[in-house]
């Protein structure tokens, strides 16, 4: 599904180049749960980026699906980002002032798909959070747990084959935690290979693998439980 | 998408309102300023006769004082002398000549309840009205013998005819002009070009004259000009004879020449016409006679002067000054949703699509901009009217080309004062805002 080979990206200032990844591989298979783990400023967020589509390497080779993302033009990568990808945050980033309905419509509207197609989408996500009744709150007028429901509801939305979480447990209380948690097993379950990056080391092994990575690079590749019943999932 | 991104703009403006405020009011103001004073200059500066510009003629001749040139753009008496008019309808190569000048008559009705009143007056050959395609309502025109002969008829303009008689059908009828009879002949339909490209010596943006009548009254009612007669020499004798045969120019002159052939011929006219004066002893300068077109009449007799020009430059320069201002606040604006338009680039919009959104956004802006400059302006129009105390009556309002003009330009400053900050917000690193917000 996902395949870096020797991802290099560096920042330059006028003075100075700081190198976030450095001959950074990895390979993610269909339907994993992998999670992503290591010290602040180790590069964590910078993969989870490039591994999005939000951010281009400054080297190396990255296979989504066996397509060379590397020469894509912003509308492309926009499109597979689009198609392919459901993000998760820390911080949630609802629109403050979108209700959850409109908030959750706004992939689907750059997917381009019908008004009924999209609302029957939306109702079905929110349906499966558990925020059906919610749907013309704001987003202040929720949990933060609820929140990042109704955000996962969105990435859900365009049924992404594959779901980036980027500590999206880190702004919750731990039973909320342990909810979203169950919720991002669940949706695995069903097939969409999740790359969640976090500090809580019970969470990453809750994945099916949890690689770490330091100073830009993997350093440790190890399984979290058994791969196999992973792939198999 | 167009239809979602016009939803958005409308909630962004809803919810910044002070802000969006602020943004129409500095749109609305630029252009208010800028079409108040482009609008005045572009009434000033059309042309009427358009229509025939290239087959009608204003015609000058240089019979002015030997030892001085005459005061205009080019050197050349802007009108002719009554001698030298009368001539020159004796030619036979126009399609159609008018000799005319400005007079007026004070009018009354036998029998009615009407106070006497003064009419404005154009007194003109019979050609006036087919060389400058004047419209009729009722009647028609003098006949050929009324431009030497004096035959007392009238024809009336449309509002003269609905003061006299209540729009009513009146040829045939009576209007008695300085105490003598003249039979109306005819009624113009509403005919009142602006600029009075016709007779601009007599303030280029008056109503056209509300009477009308033959050339060959001017030895019976012993007609003078009401505009401008300059002169450089009398003629010898005295009394009405000795006005009309002297170097005093008061007369417009017009012509209309269809083909190249006709032009070439006039010129060959007016040229043995001149030498034959010069045997005579006048024209004494240099030979020299002009046909301006109405287009080149207009820009010579500087109707829409170099100051109203510098007007209209600087009202653009401020309308500038207000798109900067713009600039300034969207760029303000779109900054602080950066953080919005990083998750929708994270949920698959693309730069393009963040352009786009936000250009709406801005042209919104701008629209709304553009009305309320609309109403600025006409406000601004009111003003110089009431400040011109009804000289500029014709000038000062809106046509439907301004009003589009005003929309336009509304939104070409807007979208010029949006361009830049929604192009910064599309070109943003989405994910700064993701992992801050």
């Amino acid at each position: 599904m996902l395949k870096m080979q020797n991802i290099r990206k560096s920042y330059r200032t006028d003075t100075i180049e700081t190198h976030a990844l450095r001959d950074f591989s990895l390979e993610v298979a269909e339907g994993e749960f992998v999670s992503v783990t290591g010290p602040s400023g180790s590069g964590k967020t910078t993969f989870l980026n490039i591994a999005g589509l939000l951010e281009t390497p400054t080297g190396g080779q990255y296979l989504l699906d066996d397509d060379d993302i590397s020469g894509l033009n912003d509308r492309d990568r926009s499109r597979l980002r689009n198609e392919k990808i459901g993000f998760i945050f820390q911080g949630f980033n609802l629109i403050p002032d979108l209700n959850l309905f409109d908030n959750i419509d706004v992939p689907l509207r750059y997917r381009g798909f019908k008004a009924a197609e999209r609302r029957k989408r939306i109702e079905k996500v929110l349906d499966q959070v558990g925020l059906a009744a919610r749907a013309k709150h704001l987003p202040a007028q929720l949990s933060g747990g609820q929140q990042q429901r109704v955000a996962i509801a969105r990435a859900l939305a365009g049924e992404p084959r594959f779901l980036l979480a980027d500590e999206p447990t880190g702004n919750l209380d731990s039973l909320m935690a342990r909810q979203v948690m169950e919720l991002l097993e669940f949706i695995n379950e069903w097939g969409t290979t999740i790359v969640m990056v976090t500090h809580d080391p019970d969470l990453a092994r809750r994945a099916h693998r949890n690689i770490q990575i330091v100073d830009g690079q993997v350093s440790d590749l190890h399984a979290a439980t058994q791969p196999e019943e992973a792939v198999g999932a | 998408m167009f239809g979602y991104y016009l939803s958005l703009a409308l909630r962004s403006i809803r919810g910044t309102p002070i802000l969006s405020g602020l943004m129409v009011a500095a749109i609305a103001v630029g252009v208010g300023a800028a079409m108040t004073t482009l609008t005045l200059n572009h009434l000033m500066s059309q042309n009427p006769l358009a229509d025939k510009d290239s087959v009608l003629y204003a015609v000058q001749l240089d019979s002015w004082d030997p030892n001085e040139a005459y005061d205009s753009n080019n050197d050349l008496p802007l009108q002719l002398t009554y001698r030298d008019a009368t001539a020159l309808l004796r030619s036979d190569i126009p399609s159609h000549q008018v000799a005319m000048h400005r007079w007026g008559f004070t009018v009354n009705l036998d029998n009615s309840e009407l106070r006497p009143f003064t009419a404005n007056t154009r007194v003109t050959t019979r050609d006036f009205f087919s060389l400058f395609d004047v419209p009729f309502q009722y009647g028609g025109n003098w006949s050929a013998d009324a431009d030497e002969n004096p035959v007392q008829q009238v024809v009336l303009s449309k509002e003269t005819n609905d003061k006299l008689f209540d729009g009513a059908n009146s040829v045939g009828k009576t209007v008695n002009l300085n105490g003598e009879p003249f039979t109306v002949i005819g009624v113009l339909a509403h005919w009142n070009p602006v600029p009075k490209v016709q007779d601009l010596n007599n303030g280029p943006f008056n109503d056209s004259e509300e009477l009308y009548v033959p050339f060959g009254l001017h030895r019976r009612f012993e007609i003078y000009s009401w505009g401008n007669t300059n002169g450089w020499k009398n003629s010898d004798g005295s009394g009405y004879e000795s006005f009309l045969q002297a170097e005093h120019v008061w007369i417009q002159y017009w012509v209309q020449l269809d083909t190249r052939e006709q032009v070439q011929q006039y010129r060959d006219f007016l040229t043995g016409y001149i030498r034959q004066q010069k045997e005579q002893g006048r024209f004494q300068r240099p030979l020299k006679f002009a046909l301006s077109h109405p287009s080149e009449w207009l820009v010579l007799n500087e109707v829409l002067r170099d100051d109203n020009r510098v007007l209209g430059w600087l009202s653009l320069a401020f309308l500038l000054v207000c798109v900067v201002n713009a600039v300034a606040l969207l760029l303000a604006k779109f900054l602080r949703k950066a953080p919005e338009a990083g998750v929708r680039r994270a949920l698959g919009a693309s730069r393009n699509a963040i352009f786009t959104q936000h250009l709406i956004e801005s042209a919104c802006i701008g629209i709304a901009g553009g009305l309320i400059g609309i109403l600025l302006a006409l406000v601004g129009l009111q003003s110089v009217k009431r400040l011109a105390m009804g000289y500029v009556d014709q000038l000062a309002y809106m046509d439907w080309q301004m009003v589009v003009a005003a929309i336009g330009l509304a939104i070409v400053a807007s979208l010029l004062a949006g361009a830049y900050p929604a192009w910064r917000i599309s070109r943003t690193n989405p994910s700064i805002y993701l992992k801050t917000q």
